[in-house]
């Protein structure tokens, strides 16, 4: 690490003049414009029962949809960190992919596929069609944060040494017992945050989920897109608490992020 | 390996964490004493609908009907440009009903087998559910002296219009452009609505995907005039809480909002409910309490009900130009499409 040196004022005094309108005043003006009705308003606005829902909808997606990928991202990394197939490059670019495409591209995809003139949507019952439900926006949120998880584990899965499985595996112990008195100890610091980082960006999404929910209030509108509709609709008030809400429980989340990825590692 | 964080924010964030699941959760824990889930009907409307359908309209019927049958409703809304409606009722989704502000897009839905051809002519009044006039919305002390339609062709005015693609009340105010400047020019309809169509969009500069997405832009500062309905800014403008003022053209069209029922997504079992809505929404009631919202009844005799409602001289209607098939062939795609768009552009 290098260490700390005198003379640093001026830069860092320049970087909060770059980030101060950039990011921290934007950030403010969410919370000042929620409490300038004073806390009254605010309580109002935030109890209204379509507030309520999307706020709940929007937790009950992240839950699962963090908890899903979780193992389904846990299972990814360790196929790529601990097998060598041909193909594996393609591979691992595919499952990365979500990062790199506009979330309202993979909305649109989604209904072009499982959408009711989409290509295998065509074919499922009316009861059975995923868009436009609560499934649908699932669908959608698995897909965008599929990443997040194989981003924090297969690093230190990569760096596991082999030496503990294969001693684990030589004091007689199972492929299951060995993952999960072995690995998964080693693991908690990335699953930890790739949840948390999977469970953050399930709850903001936007792009996909305007695509697949229909945006029906009470059934499949999520916080982001209450907060959308309100501010367009000129309600800002209503918007502004829920976005402050959502505000604040992500700097929550970060705040525990922080504690697990930014402590040494070994 | 790691040299942990102490447990006591491990522990703080699974706290946290059940805190914050278990709120998520609770209205569908079964909780007891809690009412069964009540009959839920699906009802997808335009952009400036959502209030006097939310707040007085649907629990107006919500409320008869428990007192007929015993049985709570439950109204699942949707609220958004016309168009984007109509697209998203052709993607599925399960609306039961929706109120569109221009049979066109009606006619979008029948064209893809949504519903049946036609089937909102059978409803009262042709499926009509109520009217406004496409207005004027200028700033406080109407500091750019516009009076009429012609006035938003003057070099330096700023007009906020919303977008014809997903917009019906882009395609009213269209026709209320085209058609004002038409009527006064009798002989020279194609002329002069042209004309009038070139000046208004040279002007345009923010185009929103809805009526009330424009006059949002608008509230925040953009443009000089802002055409809309009638009906969106006339109880902020009585209440004196409309940043702006209304300013009401000598002729305008009055917009008719289109009722369709799509008995594709209907249960046998919810048939009776959307009956007796469809049969509300045209009842002496229903149609008082739009215009309460500044709707203009289709019963013109329940129109003295708001004071707020200006005077308009030489009102018309779609019919009055041959109906929405001619009016979208000839003058939206025609002449606003094909000839206005691409001499804006220039």
């Amino acid at each position: 690490m290098i260490a700390r040196r005198r003379g640093a004022g001026l830069p860092v005094g320049i970087l909060v003049l770059v980030l101060l309108p950039l990011v921290l005043m934007p950030i403010a003006a969410v919370f000042v414009f929620a409490l300038r009705g004073g806390l009254g308003e605010f309580w109002e606005a935030f109890k209204n029962e379509d507030a309520q829902f999307a706020l709940r909808f929007s937790l009950l997606i992240a839950f699962l949809t963090a908890a899903i990928n979780a193992v389904l991202g846990t299972f990814a990394a360790y196929v790529l960190a601990k097998h060598r197939f041909p193909g594996e490059k393609p591979l691992t670019i595919a499952i990365n992919l979500p990062v790199a495409i506009p979330t309202v591209v993979v909305g649109t995809s989604l209904l072009l596929l499982w959408g009711p003139i989409g290509l295998l949507g065509k074919a499922l019952p009316e009861g059975l069609q995923p868009m436009f439900t609560p499934g649908g926006v699932l669908l959608a949120h698995l897909f965008v944060t599929f990443p997040y998880m194989l981003g924090a584990v297969k690093p230190l899965l990569d760096e596991l040494e082999v030496t503990y499985e294969e001693a684990a595996f030589t004091l007689g112990a199972g492929k299951w017992q060995t993952f999960r008195y072995v690995i998964l100890p080693a693991l908690r610091g990335g699953l930890f945050s790739g949840t948390l980082l999977t469970f953050a960006h399930s709850l903001g999404e936007f792009g996909a989920t305007v695509m697949v929910s229909g945006n029906l209030r009470l059934r499949t509108q999520t916080a982001p897109l209450y907060i959308f509709a309100q501010f367009e609709a000129g309600n800002v008030a209503q918007a502004n608490a829920v976005a402050a809400v959502l505000a604040a429980l992500s700097f929550v989340i970060f705040f525990f992020l922080l504690r697990y990825s930014g402590s040494p590692k070994r | 390996m790691a040299s942990r964080p102490s447990a006591l924010p491990d522990r703080l964030a699974l706290v946290a964490g059940a805190a914050l699941l278990l709120y998520a959760l609770w209205p569908w824990l079964p909780v007891p004493g809690r009412a069964e889930t009540p009959r839920t009907v699906v009802f997808y409307g335009f952009s400036i609908l959502g209030e006097a359908l939310n707040d007085d309209v649907l629990p107006a019927f919500a409320r008869h009907w428990r007192e007929k049958t015993g049985e709570r409703i439950e109204f699942a809304t949707a609220f958004a440009g016309s168009g984007t409606v109509t697209n998203q009722l052709i993607m599925g989704v399960p609306a039961q009903c929706a109120l569109l502000s221009l049979e066109l897009d009606a006619e979008r839905l029948a064209k893809a087998g949504v519903i049946p051809a036609g089937s909102w002519r059978r409803l009262p009044h042709g499926g009509v559910v109520n009217r406004t006039p496409f207005v004027l919305v200028v700033r406080k002390g109407n500091p750019k002296r516009i009076r009429d339609f012609p006035d938003l062709a003057r070099p330096g005015v700023q007009v906020v219009h919303p977008d014809p693609l997903t917009s019906g009340g882009a395609n009213w105010a269209l026709l209320a452009e085209y058609g004002s400047a038409a009527r006064r020019n009798p002989g020279q309809e194609g002329k002069a609505g042209f004309a009038s169509l070139l000046g208004v969009w040279k002007n345009v500069t923010a185009q929103a995907a809805s009526a009330r997405a424009a006059r949002t832009q608008f509230e925040n500062g953009f443009g000089d005039v802002l055409v809309t309905y009638e009906q969106d800014v006339v109880e902020d403008a009585a209440a004196g809480t409309l940043p702006g003022e209304i300013v009401y053209p000598p002729s305008t069209v009055l917009s008719e909002h289109t009722l369709v029922v799509v008995d594709k997504n209907l249960d046998p079992a919810d048939r009776p409910v959307l009956d007796a809505l469809v049969r509300f929404l045209w009842s002496e009631e229903a149609q008082r309490l739009f215009v309460r919202r500044g709707f203009r009844s289709v019963d013109e005799r329940l129109n003295g009900g708001n004071p707020a409602f200006g005077r308009i001289q030489d009102p018309f209607l779609v019919a009055d130009f041959g109906g929405w098939d001619r009016v979208k062939e000839e003058i939206v795609d025609g002449i606003w499409k094909e000839r206005v768009m691409p001499e804006v552009g220039k």
